[in-house]
């Protein structure tokens, strides 16, 4: 025991006093930030200041199409008229499209007695923002141009193609209804993900490294001249373990002081209001310590067998396969957190981490689920110990050469 | 094996007159042939970390790093990191790592390798002071030269087979006398006599091995009229010679 504790705290310090710790403390949610914020900021600006140019026959449709588009605060395009338009004028726009004198045209035909056809005609083929912006703007027009014509008056008309907002709440346990935000409650499920995702890989990672390396300095005979070679392997997961434990408390004490703050408070009302629970607090740790442990027990004993880390490298896609594929169930479990898949994937113990906190953005799943994903998790942990710490004995002392499977599985049976 | 390293594919350990057990380990002090330090650790750390692995106290351990540093004229490197060291360095660190929990038994592979002469004889003068104090040292080298000066028992492995075992004084001994130095000036005729079985000749410097039997007498006559002698030595063969006729030369290094 007291080796095991030596171990791991040398382990500990060794990584907390390293540079690569306090680069990603600050580093990891930084980059998220910028990422989110990148998103988000250049999605305001997106498909905007466009100079369109309408051209109809029929003036008071481009007019009410051309209100709605100056109108739109996102858009803020600049948009032209030419009504009524001669066929022969086409040709002449399409060529201002041509030389960038304009972004796009808008022409509609609107033969007598049917529905109006239009069509858009740009230099970029894939701008579906602008596209979809148009389509909105001309459905709109055609509707208040329908009903106008009908006989309404032009405030009621615009009330009804205005139409209305749905705002959605979510009812908790104790009967209150809390305004939620699907929206909201993806990102802060996505962004607990990978974080949680980052770290189990990352110090995942860091066992295989630093066993690589005790490996090619050789430290191993010293060590294992005193001790035993499980003593090592869980001084190792345990001093790695609780280097990203302390991470995850930093950032979660850094994350609770930010959003308990006047600024947070402000930024985060109405539509983006986030609700942050004890249950996600704390089991963001457990399953922290659950992945890890099963991840890193797998590394350890994948790096046991290899000389160079670069031959470890190779390894490191399949590892992280189950981390892909919890990434992409990600829409099925926003859209239905409580369908057979969702639950599946969330005892399923590789992917268990990930999806559990997916599943918890949009609903707590009930405890029993809980206890049988964190049972399976345990089971599997177990097992994967006990295979690994075979490979890692016998696999730490061979120099030389890679190890063929033949001899991996003999080296499970041995002793 | 005795380090509980690897296990035995037959027989039995046994270490301070009982079967094998993890807990001796921590008398005895092991020196591997490859440097195994935490490159990114402090020195005074890294002894302290590996004195602790072997039952001391932390402080305990302090204390000895410091005084095993003053011996060892390295003190100077105790807060600097390990990658900072040179090799000869690092190899007294890794010496002092294996020495700090007062072992009874030593085994060391290589003990001198990447030394200079200066830290040879640093560590050469260390276990001889350790062999006085009672302590069982075992060591392994190609360095037949150290062999002579430090050991009391050999055991010549080639192979993976001892060819030759035990005391280095008695195995000597049973060698017969029958090798001369020679230092001189002038002709080296006489290095053709009968009684020669072969010689080497560094200007000035010869190494004969007589025939057996050779009279070694008769050389000094043969000699003293062809050159001016200033040395005549009759010697047992080197521990060098021995080897490597104990291998038949075909020593797989």
């Amino acid at each position: 025991m007291r080796n095991i504790f030596l171990i791991a705290r040398r382990e500990y310090l060794e990584q907390i006093r390293g540079r690569a710790f306090r680069a990603t403390t600050v580093g990891l949610p930084a980059v998220f930030a910028l990422i989110v914020g990148v998103g988000y900021l250049s999605s305001l600006g997106l498909g905007a200041n466009k100079h369109l140019t309408i051209a109809t026959g029929d003036a008071a449709l481009a007019n009410a199409v051309r209100s709605r588009l100056v109108g739109d605060k996102d858009g803020q395009a600049t948009v032209d008229v030419v009504a009524p338009a001669r066929p022969e004028d086409r040709a002449a726009l399409v060529g201002q499209v041509r030389t960038r004198a304009i972004d796009g045209l808008l022409w509609i035909e609107t033969p007598a007695g049917g529905l109006p056809t239009a069509t858009y005609i740009s230099q970029a083929s894939g701008d579906f923002i602008t596209t979809a912006r148009l389509k909105e703007a001309l459905n709109n027009g055609l509707v208040e141009e329908h009903l106008t014509g009908a006989g309404m008056k032009q405030a009621e008309a615009d009330a009804v193609v205005k139409g209305i907002s749905i705002e959605t709440f979510q009812v908790k346990k104790d009967g209150a209804l809390i305004k939620s935000n699907a929206q909201a409650s993806f990102w802060k499920g996505y962004v607990m993900a990978i974080l949680l995702s980052m770290t189990t890989m990352i110090y995942g990672m860091n066992v295989a490294r630093s066993i690589i390396q005790e490996k090619t300095s050789r430290i191993f005979e010293v060590m294992l001249a005193t001790a035993k070679p499980s003593d090592m392997l869980a001084g190792k997961l345990i001093g790695v373990g609780a280097v990203g434990l302390t991470q995850i408390v930093i950032w979660l004490i850094t994350g609770t002081a930010i959003f308990i703050s006047p600024f947070a408070a402000a930024l985060l009302t109405g539509d983006f209001a986030i609700q942050f629970t004890w249950t996600e607090g704390v089991l963001f740790p457990v399953y922290f310590v659950l992945g890890y442990l099963l991840y890193s027990s797998l590394f350890a004993g994948l790096a046991a067998t290899c000389e160079t880390e670069q031959e470890l490298q190779m390894y490191m896609p399949l590892a992280a396969a189950p981390t892909w594929l919890s990434f992409a169930m990600i829409l099925l479990i926003i859209n239905d957190s409580n369908s057979v898949w969702s639950i599946a994937a969330s005892f399923f113990p590789p992917t268990a981490p990930i999806i559990m906190f997916l599943r918890m953005a949009s609903q707590i799943p009930p405890v029993w689920q809980f206890a049988v994903s964190i049972g399976l998790m345990l089971l599997s942990i177990w097992g994967t110990l006990w295979f690994s710490s075979r490979l890692y004995r016998v696999g730490i002392l061979m120099y030389g050469k890679r190890a063929t499977l033949p001899e991996l599985l003999r080296w499970v049976r041995y002793s | 094996m005795m380090m509980g390293i690897t296990l035995p594919d037959s027989g039995r350990i046994r270490l301070f007159g009982k079967p094998f057990e993890r807990k001796s380990l921590e008398r005895v002090g092991y020196l591997p042939e490859e440097r195994g330090l935490y490159k990114k650790m402090k020195v005074l750390e890294q002894l302290v970390f590996f004195g602790q692995l072997h039952g001391l106290t932390a402080e305990e351990a302090r204390k000895r790093a410091i005084e095993w540093a003053k011996r060892m004229e390295i003190a100077d490197a105790l807060p600097k990191k390990t990658e900072e060291l040179s090799k000869g360095m690092q190899q007294k660190i890794q010496f002092i790592a294996s020495l700090l929990h007062d072992p009874g038994i030593i085994v060391m592979d290589e003990p001198f390798a990447g030394l200079d002469p200066v830290n040879a004889v640093l560590v050469e003068r260390t276990l001889l002071e350790l062999k006085d104090q009672g302590k069982a040292i075992l060591f392994s080298t190609h360095r037949m030269d150290q062999v002579e000066k430090l050991c009391d028992s050999i055991c010549l492995i080639n192979n993976g087979e001892a060819v030759l075992a035990g005391n280095l004084r008695e195995i000597k001994a049973s060698y017969e006398r029958n090798h001369v130095i020679v230092e001189f000036e002038g002709s080296s005729d006489f290095l053709n006599s009968e009684e020669i079985a072969e010689a080497r000749n560094f200007s000035g410097h010869a190494e004969i091995r007589l025939k057996e039997h050779g009279n070694a007498q008769k050389l000094l006559h043969e000699a003293v009229r062809v050159a001016t002698i200033y040395r005549f030595e009759l010697v047992e063969p080197s521990l060098e010679e021995i080897f490597i006729q104990t291998v038949g030369g075909k020593a797989d290094a």
